[in-house]
């Protein structure tokens, strides 16, 4: 094709959007700003650990390009990469904050976390998505999907965070890729052989007809720039993930007994009206639903006997304690679910909508309150939902609305404070847990952090799974062990001696304590994730790398300023 | 995954860094950056084990052809010999642009 944009590379891709002369990267191959976590493994590096950073103007707008090079390790964030473009991000929020109007734009072409950097992958996606979340107040900002690798695994729900989403028609979209799906669920659920059926529902095409993305372009290099040029100056529509009612009618409403076709589902979203909706808080119940940490936590530190509520896998309940009204939420496993891929406690299409609408209500209700009322996420999940009617609905919009709820209530105030009590698993974990500001864990040894199963990660990796835990001895991130973890400096406390499948009244009462410490330690400080830098594990090298590029960035991005 | 070294001596020192190519499946990046002397120093990592005698006879003969003074280093990621011949001519025409 004559003027493609897809057949570019991530370096390319940037330059042919701006306007010519005006090309100026930063933290460049020369930089060599590597990733140090390849290596080790015995993974060759990329210069630029694959993003291409780039200032420049498009018809003489100022804009921030962030490009992915899909060709390297298919666009998967890691460390470097991931600090790269969340550094990056908040650096043009401060100047959009000054009154200096720069576009973010970022060109999408990732298959998500970078599996042999797992939990950096899951940290840097949800800061990212939180200066995404920051800068929606100040300019739209721009996702661009071209296509090759496309939008997928956590940076899909980055990508749902974009004020507007522009694809070509050689792109899809979706949490999870077909192979995990079958991995994780089995052909029946999705046949990753059957390419018309993948394009059917994650391509480009169907996303735009259910309002996933907002304009599907041919693959023209002049096309996309006259698009993104003319998103930048319409006024932007409400960001979807805050079309909460809408989903929550379509989930409740929709009969999973009938086989969906992407054209059914199409026609019946297109018809469908949204209808106001109740908050489901928790009210006691006659027996436990379930006997998962989630749940047993919920009622240990709410106080409520056998909770249940309308939507049993979300429990939610204001509690007010030491003079402080609290707002818990756990998700937890409801074995009659709807969606029969959420009967363990996965995270769903229900569960990120209906945590996003119990977090929307706590702003909503504290609106002109001085004091935001605190936010606890108890957490215990084992994952994502995988599943044919998920992708085809939207998932990765689901759990964006959450993890966005999160962001914008943070940023407005309300300590939010994540209790890892079980696994803290993927998308379920970026969903639910990892946009608090602060991030407790129980220090038990069968608590599970991470990105993906054993199994399916050695699989996408191409090793077996003797090679996969060899690796983790090299490399923290990619551990499943919360002790592991907690090295990164992710975890403002790690609460030993405590029994999380029968605490004692002290365990509880201990653990109560930690939560209260951890929302007082955040008043009158940043409603930023920035914390996590600042522990002394990340500076004793749980974020080295982070921090790196994040000095370097700032340093360099003075004289790009100057020129622009 | 293998690291190769390699050293020529060489007469045309460049005089600006570039780099070209994508750690693509088959393919490859290079960085070229000046330095001083009449030695060039080719620092390789490969994701291909075994193959330093092909690196050497492909290297060998670039630099024949054009012998620049530079440091070199190349991320490797499977790359065909005509693969590497051809952004390391790329790569001398980036420079040359460049100048």
């Amino acid at each position: 094709m004559l003027n493609s944009f897809v057949e570019l590379n991530g370096r390319e891709r940037a330059k042919a959007l701006l306007d010519k002369g005006t090309f100026r990267e930063l933290l460049g191959p020369l930089d060599r700003l590597e990733s140090p976590h390849l290596e080790p493994q015995g993974i060759v590096p990329q210069s630029d650990d694959g993003i291409i950073l780039a200032l420049g103007q498009i018809n003489t707008k100022n804009v921030l390009i962030i490009s992915m090079e899909g060709a390297f390790q298919g666009g998967g964030i890691g460390e470097v990469s991931g600090a790269k473009i969340s550094a990056s991000l908040e650096l043009v929020l401060e100047e959009n904050k000054q009154g200096k109007t720069i576009y973010p734009i970022i060109i999408f072409d990732t298959g998500g976390v970078r599996l042999q950097e797992a939990n950096y992958g899951l940290l840097s996606i949800s800061e990212i998505g939180n200066q995404i979340v920051a800068l929606r107040n100040y300019v739209p900002v721009v996702g661009i999907i071209p296509g090759r690798v496309g939008a997928f695994g956590g940076m899909s729900i980055t990508a749902g965070l974009c004020t507007t989403l522009i694809a070509t028609n050689k792109a899809r979209l979706g949490l999870n890729g077909p192979e995990v799906i079958e991995q994780e669920a089995g052909v029946i659920e999705f046949d990753s052989s059957d390419q018309a059926l993948i394009w059917n529902t994650i391509g480009s095409n169907q996303r735009l007809k259910t309002g996933l993305v907002d304009a599907v372009v041919e693959d023209d290099t002049e096309v996309i720039i006259h698009t993104i040029d003319s998103v930048l100056t319409t006024k932007a529509n409400p960001a979807k993930t805050e079309q909460i009612d809408f989903y929550l009618t379509l989930l409740k409403d929709i009969d999973l007994s009938l086989e969906w076709t992407p054209e059914k589902y199409t026609a019946y979203s297109k018809l469908l009206q949204p209808v106001q909706q109740a908050v489901p808080m928790a009210r006691e119940g006659h027996s436990a639903s379930s006997n998962s940490r989630g749940y047993k936590w919920f009622s240990f530190l709410t106080g409520i006997v056998y909770p249940t509520s309308s939507v049993p896998s979300v429990l939610a309940a204001d509690i007010e304690k030491n003079g402080q009204l609290c707002r818990y939420i756990s998700i937890v496993p409801n074995p009659n679910h709807k969606f029969p891929r959420v009967r363990n406690g996965e995270v769903g299409l229900l569960e990120g909508w209906t945590v996003a609408q119990v977090v929307r209500d706590v702003i909503q209700q504290d609106e002109n309150k001085e004091i935001k009322r605190p936010i606890v996420a108890i957490i215990d999940v084992p994952s994502q939902a995988y599943g044919y009617k998920e992708e085809l609905i939207g998932i990765n919009l689901a759990l964006a609305a959450s993890a966005d709820a999160y962001a914008t209530a943070r940023h407005k105030g309300h300590p939010v404070i994540g209790l890892i009590v079980g696994n803290a698993i993927s998308g379920g974990f970026l969903a639910h847990g990892l946009q608090s500001n602060r991030l407790i864990a129980l220090d038990d040894e069968k608590i599970t952090i991470q990105a993906m199963s054993k199994a399916s990660a050695a699989r996408v990796t191409k090793r077996t799974i003797a090679e996969l835990e060899e690796a983790t001895k090299k490399v923290p991130a990619m551990a499943y062990d919360v002790q592991s973890y907690s090295t990164l400096g992710a975890l403002y406390k790690l609460v030993s001696n405590i029994n999380p499948d029968q605490p004692t009244e002290q365990n509880i009462e201990e653990i109560e304590q930690t939560v209260v410490e951890a929302i007082n330690s955040t008043k009158g400080t940043v409603t930023d994730l920035s914390y996590r830098l600042k522990t002394k594990e990340a500076l004793a090298g749980g974020r080295t790398a982070t921090i790196k590029v994040r000095e370097l960035l700032k340093e360099q991005w003075k004289f790009g300023h100057m020129i622009l | 995954m293998e690291k190769l070294q390699f050293e020529y001596t060489t007469s045309q020192p460049i005089e600006k860094a570039a780099h070209i190519g994508v750690v693509g499946s088959g393919d490859l990046e290079i960085i070229l950056e000046p330095t001083q002397g009449n030695k060039t120093e080719v620092n390789i990592l490969t994701g291909s084990d075994g193959f330093g005698e092909i690196w050497k006879s492909v290297l060998t003969r670039f630099f024949n052809r054009y012998p620049i003074t530079a440091k070199i280093t190349i991320h490797d990621f499977g790359a065909t010999p005509g693969v590497v011949s051809l952004r390391l001519t790329q790569a001398l025409e980036v420079l040359d642009h460049a100048e």
